[in-house]
């Protein structure tokens, strides 16, 4: 407890800006986890992390390298016995992982886009109006999605369910045009027509 | 407070703050943090209006035009300062330095316990109890969460025992993964 005790003297200080820094500090944020780079290994992505910071900022990735391998070498240098060791404290490491319950909250799934989906249904004998199933997954606004389809065909639109909107009137056609012009990331061989159903 | 926090489900209505509301705010940004005064126009423009954002659990959550949290805070009670902008500007709150092992939990958003607070690779600013504080990391350069100390500082020395530094915002919790508010 005494060397705690010692050790601590050096509190941190509450002082203001520092001075020769120029606030706002742009934060370099990894494109794959979001958070600052620094922070990458902690998250389970962190293979896939240090794929994008190679690929986007080699210089920062070089930087890593050079922090990381004089403990390589030091970990291959050693003897077999000390490679037991290591290996050892792994499966330790391993062990409270597992007792603390889960160390890091796993990363959230990213929806693939699994296309768009389309079809007609009859309303009364002569009215028809279109589903589109599909959206959500290309991470459109369905609310902005469906005040544009309602702007654009003067007709009314509305969200039906999770990932459903309903345009009154049969504009399957325009659509076809018009989903891969107003969001780049849809491929006109992504839209699926199926036809008409009840 | 934001382990389980969901854009879709968590997240009210928006508002645009009238002018008293948002003086109000300046004010008592102006009181919490005292470093913060230069800077204040430059992190929220006086013409700017602010956008007032009510979340569940009482939660409400201040941003500028752009969509981004600023401030948050709970029950009209203290203002906490969002990651992503104490990040930009890391000297409004005082630092509360975690040793290289309790990384990975406050990650997960345990709270922050004594232990890790006094290890040689720790160091903690003198403060008393209940002050927000930004957790930052033995050798990281950034905070990595937003914190409420649950005992002074000394306290957290002579006891060394249980939870010293509540976690309130930690990194890739439910409002750091939060969409620009429109």
């Amino acid at each position: 407890m005494a060397e705690v005790a010692e050790a601590k003297r050096n509190f941190l200080e509450y002082s203001g800006p520092k001075p020769g820094v120029k606030y706002p500090i742009s934060v370099l944020y990894c494109g794959e986890c979001g958070v600052p780079v620094e922070y990458c290994e902690f998250y389970p992505t962190y293979e896939k992390c240090k794929a994008w910071l190679e690929k986007n900022l080699p210089d920062e990735f070089e930087k890593l390298k050079v922090d990381k391998t004089p403990t390589v070498v030091v970990a291959s240098g050693e003897d077999d016995g000390a490679a037991a060791e290591t290996k050892e404290e792994e499966g330790e490491k391993k062990k409270r992982q597992t007792r603390g319950g889960k160390a890091i909250m796993k990363a959230k799934k990213k929806i693939e886009p699994q296309g768009i989906k389309m079809w007609t249904q009859t309303r009364g004998k002569k009215k028809k109006v279109t589903i589109i199933v599909g959206l959500a997954s290309y991470e459109i606004d369905l609310k902005e999605a469906s005040k544009f389809f309602a702007g654009k065909f003067s007709c009314g639109s509305s969200i039906s369910g999770e990932d459903e909107i309903v345009v009154q009137g049969d504009v399957k056609d325009e659509l076809f045009d018009i989903l891969p012009e107003k969001w780049k990331i849809i491929d006109e061989d992504d839209i699926d027509d199926c036809g008409e159903k009840k | 407070m934001f382990k389980k926090f969901d854009d879709k489900e968590n997240v009210g209505n928006t508002n645009i703050a009238k002018s008293s509301v948002q003086k109000g705010i300046r004010n008592q940004i102006l009181d919490q943090f005292q470093h913060i005064e230069d800077y204040l126009d430059q992190i929220m423009p006086k013409k700017e209006p602010l956008k007032l954002v009510k979340c569940t659990e009482h939660i409400e959550l201040l941003s500028n035009q752009a969509g981004e949290v600023l401030f948050f805070r709970q029950r009209e009670g203290l203002l906490y300062p969002s990651l992503r902008l104490l990040h930009k500007y890391p000297f409004i709150l005082p630092h509360m330095q975690v040793d290289k092992g309790a990384i990975r939990f406050v990650l997960s958003g345990a709270n922050i316990m004594c232990p890790g607070l006094t290890s040689p690779g720790a160091r903690m600013t003198n403060v008393d109890k209940d002050q927000i504080v930004a957790i930052m990391a033995e050798g990281k350069q950034h905070a990595l969460a937003v914190g409420l100390t649950k005992m002074p500082t000394e306290e957290i020395l002579s006891k060394n025992k249980g939870v010293g530094v509540d976690n309130i915002h930690f990194l890739n919790d439910g409002l750091w993964l939060m969409k620009p508010i429109k």
